[in-house]
């Protein structure tokens, strides 16, 4: 009798099921515990006029309503397509190119990978803001270059269409986390692949492309999900560069979210405004997530 | 396995870091303790001691006189305790705000123009006053209007400023053009702005601050009665819109013709230091005037202060003075007096004031003002003079707050003068939306 | 011969070019840590120089002076602490929970997967308040509690990393060690953790250094000056509504660096070694 309480205990804790829920157990306390109510609230706030200060008052779907007038918002979020749009790619396929030219095996490696990850070490500190408005400046270090080829110098801060561009590059510069992930990535793929391709006489492009390439795609996934979303959070960058200026040219919506919230005490406002920038990527990263269906390669198999 | 050798090496250097990190603590603190136990000691018989908690945002030189002043009056007052805390002006009100949202913030606060936003976390002090707490006697109900809203008194300034154009006199002697007097127009400053232009291939005037210039001044300079924000802070006080068409096409035909810098060039002001006209690149700026010192000193060559300039030159000036921060008490505070005790002192006392050096601005406390006299350098006794210049000048009924919508309203207008620039609107449909814009913010 | 000499040609061509984007990329870097020697005059108006004319090292001093009475040490001790505790505890938590997520199969893995998912699309910007009066009501301000605890809980962006780390490790190697007896639990021990290494020290590096740099959490959850971490300490020297004292900012700067430098230099040698068996050939 006892042995066979015994063996069910054991048989359940056993169980795969069981041992599911012990792993994700810190997941779910933190979610329920901390995660979960700050969610509600933000969901509820979006629902009401809220300042900070005084007590909230339930306003119905206005907040979302103002959204729909709001020429600002809707620049913001046409900006905010249109950095990630073009930060996203150019930052992940150098983070890549960068990633497999450092596999080269030299004694130098560590030293340059280190080198090209030093940029991400300064994050978006004052004195990174500083030296990038300086590079950018009038009469700064790339209008001197462009000056040299004969190109008129560009007012960066000052033209509409060109103030993303520092800002594009700026985050593109910062590619460092992206390349040691694919790193990290490269380094899981085994080198028997290799060895037997190359005995198979493939060369070194048809080795990337059907052995690195698939190997790696589980990881590019990861980094393309979450590059769109934290592109699409961006803020720092057009917080201590551009302010969001010149004319909303560079107004991030996390800045407009930040302005709306903190400088113009309508959380509610803000409040809504993220949730619609939830709805919005819940839908990229699904789209992202059923195409990954058909390039993804995963060793574990489904 | 050599994951985790290399996990435990990771984890085994931390905590050694962080138990030697706890280690240095501890001393520091108990270091503390033996330093306030001679304290305790003598207080021991009032019971227990009085914590206080302060916090405000500035510069370095701000958080060390002002600690140096907390320090002499903990040293009077043996039962008190003052907890201070001091931030950057971005992460003061950040913080502030999670506070307020959890009914926790600091007994004195320091507040800006912005406090009407903050009012339902206030004491009035007008108790304190009638009681004889805080000694308003030598200060004029001038000044203390400046922190006032619908009659009670929010906090008492800790300095008041006011705002001018600083220029610099050689750079218009050589451009032919003569120096702004008291009465000068905004006529005049766009054809000096022009004529600098034009002689010195410079800008002729570095960044303003447009909103105060063309809104909060540039109303009360078309009608003395009138005010951008309505006395009752709960609207415009003003309804023609065209009244402000004048600055919006000044500022968009000046950055046109070159004698105004581009917002480009605008975004490159870092501060104080890379303002156009420190760096010669322009023969005036806008100037709040206990920033004159500073601008100064930082261009290194005699400049001047000259007053806003005017719609018409016997019109009003529109200018006003107006507190640059004040400390408030908070409603979470347990006490209170105590803290309006302290505060006091902070404003009040000479000692103390001649630590602080009128850092804040130019105290209203005329007993502050003569004992820092002596210390003052020739720059700070002309933003002085500047601010009583100003401070005679015939006004109407000046609202000196900026109601909660504020902060959306004055980004918006530059907003709007950036598309009257880059030519979307005309300066009058540009007025008019903006209008409407802040109008609606009321609503 | 001649393919050889092409060779050697090639490898520096290599070398050169590396070395010259590398310096376009450390320019920046060059230019901040040149200006921890340099005075405000000589960063704003000569700022194109990498060579500062005077050495400044009293800008160091200055810097490390602090804060009304506060040093940088205190400053750098609790930055380390936090980092410290919320890298490992991100490590040793998301990974767990990675291998719930990848490798078991139960009811509500998948819902619990989306919701992981959601919690990175929302703004920090909006759920900083909710979060902070959650937090208080647990009578948890001001501490580094609400600093270190939610990475004992998993960190969303490391969780799913891991798993696709795992979806690399082929399949055969749980089930063959399942039918030598090994238990699930086994499985991640004996199996798992270890081939996970390139993801963990990824995650290691990257958590450490956002950690590092964080400066919203601890602004709002800290309050003391003597509990500040360096990234408060670093704004206080920019203030926007007074003269800035650059030197001393970019000298603080400088040495906040370090510790994140050496982090990445220390772990990076596990990223490196080997991938001359296992990566490309040149």
């Amino acid at each position: 009798m006892k042995g066979n309480v015994k063996s069910a205990a054991r048989k359940f804790i056993y169980r795969e099921s069981t041992v599911g829920y012990v792993f994700a157990l810190p997941f779910i306390i933190g979610f329920l515990g901390f995660t979960l109510i700050p969610i509600v609230s933000s969901l509820y706030y979006s629902f009401t006029d809220y300042n900070l200060i005084q007590k909230e008052s339930w306003i119905g779907a206005n907040n979302y309503m103002r959204l729909l007038h709001d020429e600002r918002f809707w620049k913001s979020l046409k900006v905010t397509l249109r950095y990630v749009l073009l930060s996203v790619p150019s930052k992940l396929c150098f983070a890549l190119f960068v990633a497999m030219i450092l596999t080269r095996t030299t004694k130098l490696t560590g030293f340059y990978r280190s080198l090209f990850y030093v940029p991400s070490l300064i994050g978006g500190s004052i004195a990174v803001a500083l030296v990038w408005k300086e590079l950018f400046s009038r009469k700064g270090l790339i209008n001197q270059i462009l000056g040299i080829v004969d190109i008129k110098a560009v007012s960066w801060f000052g033209d509409q269409k060109m103030a993303l561009i520092p800002l594009i590059l700026m985050t593109v510069w910062q590619f460092g986390s992206s390349m040691i992930i694919f790193a990290a990535g490269l380094k899981q793929i085994p080198g028997t692949y290799y060895e037997a391709a190359k005995i198979d006489g493939a060369n070194r492009f048809r080795a990337f492309l059907h052995i690195t390439l698939p190997g790696l795609s589980p990881v590019i996934l990861y980094n393309l999900i979450m590059q769109t979303i934290s592109a699409f959070m961006s803020f720092t960058q057009a917080f201590v560069i551009t302010q969001g200026g010149p004319n909303d040219a560079t107004n991030f919506y996390a800045l407009y979210v930040y302005d709306n919230a903190f400088e113009y005490y309508d959380m509610g406002y803000a409040s809504a405004m993220s949730w619609v920038m939830l709805a919005i990527m819940s839908l990229i990263t699904l789209v992202i997530f059923k195409s990954s269906k058909h390039w993804v390669f995963s060793e574990a198999g489904n | 396995m050599k994951v985790k050798r290399v996990l435990v090496l990771f984890l085994a250097i931390l905590t050694i870091l962080s138990l030697t990190a706890c280690k240095s603590k501890e001393t520091d603190t108990s270091a503390d303790q033996s330093g306030n136990s001679n304290n305790t000691a003598e207080t021991s018989s009032d019971g227990e001691k009085i914590v206080l908690r302060m916090a405000w945002w500035g510069s370095q030189a701000r958080h060390d006189k002002t600690i140096e002043v907390i320090e002499m009056y903990e040293k009077q007052h043996s039962n008190i305790d003052i907890e201070y805390e001091f931030y950057d002006s971005d992460g003061y009100f950040t913080k502030l705000n999670t506070l307020v949202a959890s009914d926790k913030v600091w007994d004195m606060f320091q507040l800006g123009g912005n406090f009407p936003v903050y009012l339902s976390k206030i004491v009035p002090l007008d108790d304190y006053i009638a009681s004889g707490v805080i000694d308003t006697s030598n200060t004029t109900d001038t000044f203390l209007k400046t922190t006032q809203y619908e009659g009670k008194q929010i906090g008492i300034s800790n300095g008041v400023n006011t705002y001018g154009v600083a220029y610099d006199p050689a750079m218009f002697k050589e451009a032919g053009v003569a120096e702004p007097d008291q009465n000068w127009t905004w006529d005049d400053y766009a054809k000096a702005c022009n004529t600098i232009h034009e002689k010195l291939k410079i800008y002729g005037s570095s960044k303003f601050d447009d909103f105060v210039a063309g809104c909060s001044c540039g109303i009360s300079q078309s009608d003395i009665n009138l005010n951008f924000y309505a006395l009752t802070n709960d609207g415009l006080g003003f309804d023609d819109y065209s009244l402000l068409t004048d600055y919006i096409q000044m500022r968009a035909d000046l950055t046109e013709s070159g004698a105004y810098p581009d917002p480009g060039a605008i975004s490159e002001i870092k501060d104080i230091e890379g303002d156009y006209l420190v760096t010669g690149e322009a023969a005036m700026t806008w100037v709040a005037s206990n920033q004159f010192i500073a601008l100064s000193q930082a261009a290194g060559r005699e400049l001047k202060l000259a007053t806003i300039p005017r719609k018409t030159s016997d019109g009003p000036a529109g200018a006003a003075i107006q507190s640059s921060q004040m400390f408030c008490v908070s409603k979470d505070c347990e006490y209170p007096e105590e803290a309006a005790e302290f505060l006091n002192f902070f404003w009040t006392d000479e000692e103390a004031n001649k630590i602080l050096a009128g850092e804040r601005g130019m105290s209203i406390f005329s007993n502050v003002t003569e004992v820092q006299v002596p210390d003052l350098s020739s720059e700070e006794v002309a933003a002085n003079d500047f601010v009583n210049l100003v401070g005679s000048f015939e006004v109407g009924e000046i609202n000196p707050v900026s109601p909660e919508p504020y902060q959306a309203i004055e980004d918006y207008y530059d907003l709007i003068i950036q598309k009257v620039i880059y030519g979307e609107f005309t300066a009058e449909d540009g007025a008019k939306g903006f209008y409407e814009f802040a109008k609606s913010q009321f609503e | 011969m001649n393919s050889k000499t092409r060779k050697v040609l090639n490898r520096y061509i290599y070398h050169v070019l590396i070395l010259i984007t590398g310096f376009i990329m450390v320019y920046p870097v060059l230019w901040m840590i040149s200006g921890s020697l340099k005075n405000n005059t000589e960063i704003l108006n000569d700022s194109l120089n990498l060579i500062p004319p005077h050495l400044r090292w009293d800008n160091f001093a200055r810097g490390w002076k602090g804060f009304g009475g506060t040093s940088f040490r205190t400053f750098f001790a609790n930055s380390f602490i936090i980092a410290g505790i919320s890298t490992a505890a991100t490590v040793l938590s998301s990974a767990c929970i990675a291998y719930s997520f990848s490798r078991l199969k139960y009811l509500g893995r998948k819902l619990l997967f989306t919701l992981m998912i959601m919690t990175l699309l929302l703004p920090g910007q909006v759920l900083l308040i909710p979060q902070y009066v959650l937090y208080n009501s647990l009578g948890l301000v001001p501490s580094i509690i609400p600093l270190i605890l939610p990475h004992f809980l998993g960190q969303a962006f490391f969780i799913y990393q891991m798993m696709q780390f795992m979806a690399g490790i082929p399949r055969e190697l749980d089930e063959a060690a399942f039918v030598d007896g090994c238990s699930k639990y086994g499985i991640f021990s004996y199996i798992i953790l270890p081939l996970l290494k390139p993801a963990v020290i990824t995650t290691i590096i990257i958590q450490f250094y956002w950690k590092w740099d964080d400066f919203q959490g601890p602004l709002v959850y800290l309050s003391k000056p003597q509990s500040y971490t360096v990234s408060i300490a670093l704004k206080l020297f920019a203030d926007s509504s007074s003269a800035t004292d650059y030197g001393a900012m970019f000298a603080m700067s400088t040495l906040s660096l370090i510790p994140v430098f050496l982090i990445f230099l220390f772990f990076n040698q596990y990223l490196t070694e080997g991938i001359s068996t296992s990566g490309l050939k040149g």
